[in-house]
């Protein structure tokens, strides 16, 4: 039986961008270009230019067992190099941050293979092998996934999410791994992780309000779209949830 | 499905004294220029009792300017008061650490050192079996006995060591029993007079529940319990209700009658509060994971005091159930550290809660003309899946918007744990006290979970992934897997034993289904009637209160050691 994914309910401009960033049959709209040694330099887990570190031999040396799954999953590049795994985790401002963390999680799982993300409230992990994580990073960072004041890198000490923005349209950090600088162009000057930088890295201007709107997948009756105003949405989950009430998981109708 | 407007917003008095001079509104702010953790006069404090100890004991201790991320202290941010919800009082985050806060720690030494034990069993051996007389005389010659043996003192041998009663003063029995005749002739320092402790109809519901039966409510000292553990305490009162009995009636010391005695006092007619747990929670009885949660809603005593708002009786079993089960029994004895109360306080503190609730009081007498302040049985609404998700779907959608519209409350309750919490248990309480059903209150807890992670895209932390992604097939409906009534479920549930801010909401939903309907109590009788005793150094009608007076350091607690160790 073939399966067409739906990638969820709703009329809303929210739903329509959930749909798109999880179908991997849409391409995602490049807005920025970000160097393959910057996005190491972000990452904090080797230098830019060193070996990659590795977990064990290369497959091709292995004595690989005669496995009927391993002729039918092909290898990542990181996993037929041996990597060890490596993660990228980002935080997502609810003022309509372009990304959040379950879609992150949803569209990742559509568009990336060999992955294993973990979703919480204030914070969206991905782990996987390392030269498969830099490629993945380059394209949630330079795409719509990405905006340089709403979103940013934290590996540790993630908190603001859900915090007012400052004044300058900056998401809270702490660390403040990630500045503004005079010119409107937003450098990081510490990894991810929160070593500082021997060079900042540049991840363009913030983009303004009409587009963050325009782009979010997060409802919001302030600053966006109001979840109520979506009633195929909220009727949809309450489906669901009558359907797993009466019948757990085997969701038929009478 | 359609909004209803409310006036007053419960948790505005409270935002604006937390964000002075700032709108509570506004969508931004400073950051990065309060002086880090100096900003807070209890670290300052922390910090300033940190010199003197280590002058003292010659080893480093708290240094939050060093130690936090690298030289990067908290604080880069307004670090918050909290107002104690339905109290007015504003205290420091820290002072609601169950390490910092003596009402907490009184509140679950009370219930831990406390065990009820039928007398009528004992009766019948000494009636039956030894032919020996029992009269209200009898009995009251028999407590004033135990009055004095329970707390640590011998009653039939020679040369025994015995407790100080200045560290003990918090021990002590007294009896209940629906007999009226039977009541009125005994002492009133031992009675817990159901009559005065009760609205009349909650009094008569729990005289009919009681009958003849005569029950002793006992608290062994908190410092034994403290000491010890839970499982002490039926031990410890056992062994003194036996050396009573032998007082009282003059009984043999080693003859075989008394083996029924003990049998009756730590077996056959001792009722815990909370259950052995298995092997893998390594804990006795009376631990906070063995609390089901009609018991727990029971133990609290608010829908006596406000048998007419079923919603405040309600926040009450939430703050102390987030406090026992959430801070204390996940927080620590399960996993460790300070992170849990955190989580825990969002659900007591700042009217958030409250707000959200009484939304949903709103939207049952407005949609379904059921009036939150005249609960009764026959008032509430028909728990039908429509409606639970009508229910839980409105209150949800408003809690949301909410958040939404006053960003000061978002970073108030700045952890998604923290609002997934709170909006389900709003949720969960609208339709268990509308509804009268305990079970149609969970399922409205789960609707309100997958709602909420559908228009946020985030909930909790991890563990929200499991329990509440899959709550909606084990609970309006049992079927699924054979589960319980939300009465009987507790802290050791299946799905329930793991996660931060669940337990104690899900106890208020519990008790929330019987305060709706004006019952006297939702489990157990007995304990309801236990925990409304007045000689407790806890006010279990009044948890909030009593934390709020823990945090600003009035509150006095029992089991001090100062009588026994230098004065200093």
């Amino acid at each position: 039986m073939a399966y067409t994914p739906q990638y969820g309910p709703g009329t809303s401009v929210v739903a329509a961008n959930r749909r798109k960033q999880m179908n991997p049959g849409q391409e995602l709209e490049r807005m920025r270009s970000i160097t393959e040694e910057d996005v190491v330099l972000v990452l904090g887990h080797r230098a830019p230019g060193s070996a990659y570190p590795s977990a064990h031999p290369p497959l091709a040396e292995q004595q690989e067992p005669e496995c009927p799954m391993r002729k039918l999953v092909a290898p990542t590049e990181g996993a037929k190099a041996g990597d060890r795994v490596r993660y990228i985790q980002f935080a997502d401002s609810m003022f309509n941050a372009p990304s959040q963390p379950y879609q992150r999680t949803y569209t990742e799982c559509y568009r990336f293979r060999g992955i294993d993300p973990g979703t919480l409230s204030g914070r969206q992990i991905v782990e996987c092998r390392e030269r498969d994580l830099e490629k993945y990073s380059k394209e949630l960072i330079e795409t719509e996934m990405f905006e340089p004041a709403r979103v940013s890198l934290r590996g540790a000490t993630v908190h603001g999410h859900s915090l007012r923005l400052a004044e300058d349209g900056m998401m809270f950090d702490m660390l403040q791994r990630c500045v503004l600088g005079e010119d409107g162009v937003v450098r990081y000057v510490k990894d991810q992780i929160g070593v500082p930088l021997d060079r900042p890295v540049e991840v363009g201007k913030p983009l303004d309000e009409e587009w963050l709107k325009a782009h979010s997948t997060i409802f919001h009756s302030l600053v966006g779209t109001a979840y109520r105003d979506d009633e195929e949405y909220v009727e949809y989950v309450k489906r669901i949830h009558s359907l797993r009430t009466k019948y757990g998981f085997i969701p038929k109708e009478e | 499905m359609a909004k209803i407007e409310r006036s007053q917003k419960l948790f505005l008095k409270a935002l604006k004294e937390k964000f002075q001079g700032q709108d509570v509104e506004s969508e931004t702010t400073k950051f990065y220029c309060f002086d880090g953790v100096r900003q807070s006069p209890r670290k300052r404090e922390f910090m300033k009792a940190t010199e003197a100890i280590e002058k003292e004991r010659g080893i480093s201790m708290y240094d939050p300017e060093r130690c936090h991320l690298g030289g990067i202290p908290m604080g880069q941010r307004q670090l918050m008061t909290y107002e104690v919800s339905g109290t007015g009082t504003l205290v420091e985050g820290d002072d609601l650490h169950f390490v910092n806060n003596a009402a907490m720690q009184q509140f679950w030494d009370d219930i831990r050192r406390t065990v009820i034990v039928g007398m009528d069993l004992a009766h019948q051996t000494l009636q039956k079996r030894l032919g020996k007389e029992v009269t209200p005389e009898t009995i009251n010659e028999y407590l004033h006995i135990l009055n004095h043996a329970m707390p640590g003192a011998a009653v039939v041998q020679e040369h025994m060591v015995e407790t100080h009663p200045g560290l003990v003063d918090d021990c002590y029995v007294k009896v209940f029993t629906g007999d009226d005749e039977v009541a009125d002739d005994i002492e009133p320092q031992f009675l817990l007079n159901i009559e005065k402790l009760f609205p009349a109809a909650q009094a008569e519901e729990l005289k009919a529940e009681v009958g003849k039966s005569m029950y002793q409510a006992i608290h062994i000292p908190s410092i034994v319990s403290r000491t010890c553990d839970g499982g002490t305490t039926s031990r410890w009162s056992a062994m003194q209700i036996g050396m009573s009995f032998i007082a009282a009636y003059r009984m043999c010391a080693g003859e075989a009658a008394v083996a029924d005695l003990s049998f009756a006092a730590k077996h056959a007619g001792v009722i815990q509060m909370g259950s052995h747990l298995p092997a893998r929670r390594a804990r006795g009885p009376n631990e906070p994971g063995g609390i089901a949660f009609g018991l727990f809603s029971d133990i609290i005593q608010a829908n006596r005091k406000y048998p007419d708002d079923p919603a405040r009786a309600s926040l009450e079993v939430v703050g102390a159930g987030c406090m026992l089960f959430d801070q204390i029994w996940l927080g620590s004895y399960m996993s460790g550290g300070v992170g849990f109360t955190q989580y825990a306080t969002a659900a007591y503190t700042d009217n958030i809660l409250d707000e959200f609730t009484y939304y949903g009081m709103d939207y049952l007498k407005d949609k379904y003309g059921y009036d939150y302040t005249s609960p009764a049985g026959d008032a509430t609404v028909k728990p039908t899946q429509e409606i639970v998700n009508d229910l839980a779907g409105e209150v949800t959608l408003n809690a949301m918007e909410q958040y939404e519209q006053f960003p000061t409350m978002m970073e108030d309750h700045f952890g998604g744990s923290q609002r997934a919490g709170v909006i389900a248990a709003a949720s969960g309480l609208t339709c268990s006290i509308g509804t009268g059903n305990s079970n149609a209150g969970l399922n409205g807890w789960y609707l309100s979970m997958l709602m909420h992670k559908d228009g946020w895209s985030r909930l909790g932390f991890f563990g929200y992934d499991l329990q509440d992604q899959c709550g909606s097939a084990n609970s309006l409906s049992m079927e699924p897997d054979r589960g319980l009534i939300g009465e009987l479920r507790g802290p050791n549930y299946p799905n329930y034993a793991m996660n931060v801010g669940h337990q104690g909401e899900y106890a208020a939903i519990v008790g929330g289904a019987h305060y709706g309907r004006g019952d006297a109590f939702c489990l157990n009788p007995l304990v309801k009637i236990t925990f409304a005793d007045p000689s407790l150094k806890f006010d279990f009608a009044e948890p909030r209160r009593e934390f709020a007076r823990g945090a600003i350091r009035e509150f006095v607690p029992a089991a001090e050691r100062s009588l026994i160790i230098p004065a200093r």
